[in-house]
């Protein structure tokens, strides 16, 4: 152990005389290496931030990883039972869809169907097929004027979803499910919604599909929730003040009634499946998936990745290329200096291990030199971009690219080196030393 | 007396080219400790090689190599690298110092070889040891292109003597030296068999082979005391 610490050592201190006696030479070699290491860089730091945006967008709309997802079709007693079942529980939410309009009482919405409202007519009308054929479905605005109003989704919660889908607040507050409901519904739009409501500012009132009656929103905060159109949150039991339980999921565009679990809770989803079978749901209606999203994007990116990476090693392969020149016109050049080192007892893998030394050197200081440029091209980025581009808003060098430049440091390092070093090896003492 | 080096019937001879080139024929050669012998010959008598196999560079076709007691005739690379470190030092008459290293660091280079690990501290104290032997203590910061030819030379000296080597062997050490400072690297690498080291000089210069202990001729291969054996 000593000895090959000795060893290590010797290499060490002797390839950094050799760096600093040929600083120009290792800089020409830093440079070429430069490009190839940087590629390798900004290719992992960019999968990595690109994966890490798309799974926090993914996660928003679809879950997180290993949430268990029950679907029903909101039928009979089956949203009552649901909410029965999950009324205060924090390890299972469901969640019920239903439309809203949200605006000037008694006029037909700017987006009619809940579609963006920035895209002109939006999803379009409803429609429904039989065997006879395809119809409209009625939206219960047929005849009214134009006016400002906006209709969305109403997604009535029982209780904190952000467990499953980690909505981010904008604005403004989460909703508070502790307490006494209240009979003015508490909203938390999503950033379409609100996008749409300061575009039309307008008198609040809530018609709700399935109600006669129509009820006086508060928004309370605005989250960021992954969605394209328009939403709103609310309690559950805030918009059974509105609405009888069999209305609570009747929204076009919905899932239906959604229930999420987490991973742990396969007690509560026994009860569940229990209690809606026995209330009349059908068994085989009753559907269950886990969330996979991790997987499945990263078989998704690894493809793109790789291809990335072997552009990235081409370019690597020419800096590979370069410093492999200079270490063979190195050690024509140093002979002598070899041949010495051999003559007063220096064994050759040493010599070997002198030359890898320096070489992988080189690829450190390249590593770390495009390491460091990656940092600050990133911050840069961040701060001149972040406010168009959310996802660049204090984001962090990730530390796999830091890893795989050190990485593609070494390994050019040893490419380049390896040849070199063999023939340092080589070097007959006698030859040299009697010349 | 157990001899620090014998050579008994050793032979080379040099391959790879039209005709092969016997070198030695039957070099026989024993060197005690404290002694100095000086080896003449002509250009191309064979002398380097001669130096090459005694120094571990090179091994004998035939014959025998001892040190000590220990038969060095077929010793492996690893292990002759490993001797060369500890039993011998070398001085070669172009110095082969480097020019980017200062003098402390150009002798400190026998000490950082992967034969063992010695502190900064040690190999400071080693190599200030070994430049103060041969007069140059105060030149130790300085690098090759600012020492004249003899201070280099005594770098040189003092780069093969920082293991305290038990043979120094010099080829021509004063070929590139004027007289009075070829004078003056004789007498220092002399002064070294004082503490027992065996010195085996290379050298065309009768005046300073004249210095040595025993001189002797290389001729047609064989080693011969020369007519002109001086003792010091």
């Amino acid at each position: 152990m000593i000895r090959l610490s000795g060893r290590l050592r010797s290499s060490l201190i002797i390839g950094g005389q050799g760096i600093r006696a040929r600083k120009l030479r290792t800089f020409l070699s830093m440079v070429s290496l430069f490009m190839g290491v940087l590629a390798v860089v900004v290719v992992q730091a960019g999968a990595e931030i690109a994966n890490r945006a798309l799974l926090a967008d993914v996660e928003l709309s679809q879950g997180k990883d290993g949430t268990r997802q029950m679907y029903l079709n909101p039928e009979g007693k089956t949203v009552e039972t649901a909410l029965d079942v999950l009324a205060g529980r924090t390890d299972a939410v469901a969640m019920t869809t239903v439309q809203a309009i949200i605006g000037e009482p008694g006029v037909k919405p700017v987006n009619e169907g809940g579609g963006p409202v920035d895209q002109p007519g939006g999803y379009g009308r409803n429609m429904t097929c039989d065997v006879n054929g395809c119809y409209e479905v009625p939206t219960g605005n047929e005849g009214a004027p134009s006016g400002q109003a906006v209709e969305l989704q109403l997604v009535g919660l029982t209780g904190d979803i952000r467990s499953f889908r980690p909505f981010r607040v904008d604005s403004g507050q989460w909703l508070d499910f502790g307490g006494d409901p209240s009979l003015a519904p508490r909203l938390v739009l999503n950033t379409k919604a609100a996008e749409a409501f300061r575009r039309f500012e307008v008198p609040a009132e809530m018609r709700l599909q399935g109600s006669t009656i129509n009820a006086t929103p508060r928004f309370v905060g605005v989250v960021e929730d992954g969605g394209y159109a328009p939403a709103a949150y609310v309690r559950s039991d805030e918009l059974l003040n509105w609405l009888g339980a069999g209305d609570l999921s009747s929204g076009r565009n919905g899932p239906g009634l959604q229930v999420m679990m987490s991973p742990a809770a396969s007690e509560v989803e026994h009860a569940l499946r229990a209690r809606l079978v026995a209330a009349g749901t059908p068994e085989e209606q009753i559907h269950v998936n886990t969330v996979n999203t991790l997987e499945r994007m990263s078989t998704e990116l690894s493809l793109m990745r790789w291809i990335f990476l072997g552009m990235a090693a081409l370019v690597l392969l020419i800096g590979v290329a370069g410093i492999l020149n200079v270490g063979l016109a190195t050690v024509g050049e140093r002979i002598e200096e070899f041949a010495l080192r051999r003559a007063v007892g220096t064994p050759r893998l040493l010599l070997a291990g002198i030359v890898l030394a320096e070489t992988l050197l080189t690829g450190l200081l390249t590593a770390a030199a495009a390491i460091g440029v990656g940092v600050v091209a990133l911050q840069l980025a961040s701060g001149m971009f972040g406010s168009r581009y959310p996802s660049l808003q204090g984001i962090e060098f990730p530390w796999q690219a830091g890893v795989a430049g050190v990485v593609a440091g070494l390994v050019a390092g040893v490419l380049g080196g390896l040849v070199p070093a063999v023939r340092a090896a080589r070097i007959p003492i006698a030859t040299v030393m009697r010349a | 007396m157990t001899p620090l080096i014998r050579l008994a019937g050793v032979t080379k001879t040099l391959k790879g080219q039209e005709q092969p080139r016997t070198i030695l024929a039957g070099v026989d050669l024993t060197v005690h400790s404290g002694d100095s012998v000086a080896i003449l010959g002509r250009s191309g008598s064979g002398k380097s090689t001669l130096l090459s196999v005694i120094g571990l560079f090179d091994r004998p076709d035939e014959g025998q190599y001892l040190l000590g007691e220990q038969d060095i005739t077929r010793i492996p690379e690893r292990k002759a690298a490993a001797l060369r470190s500890a039993e011998f030092g070398f001085v070669f008459q172009r110095f082969f110092l480097l020019k980017h290293l200062t003098a402390a660091q150009n002798v400190a280079m026998a000490l950082v070889n992967g034969q063992g690990w010695l502190s900064r501290r040690k190999r400071k104290a080693k190599v200030l040891a070994a430049l103060d032997r041969v007069g140059i203590a105060h030149l130790a910061k300085h690098k090759p292109p600012r020492l004249s030819g003899g201070e280099q030379q005594r770098v040189a000296i003092a780069r093969a003597l920082v293991r305290e080597p038990r043979i120094l062997l010099a080829d021509e050490p004063t070929g590139a030296l004027d007289t009075e400072t070829g004078n003056l690297v004789v007498e220092a690498l002399r002064a070294t068999t004082d503490h027992g080291c065996g010195l085996v000089l290379v050298t065309h210069d009768r005046d300073h082979a004249a210095k040595m202990g025993r001189v002797l001729r290389l001729s047609d291969g064989l080693l011969n005391p020369a007519a002109e054996r001086v003792v010091v």
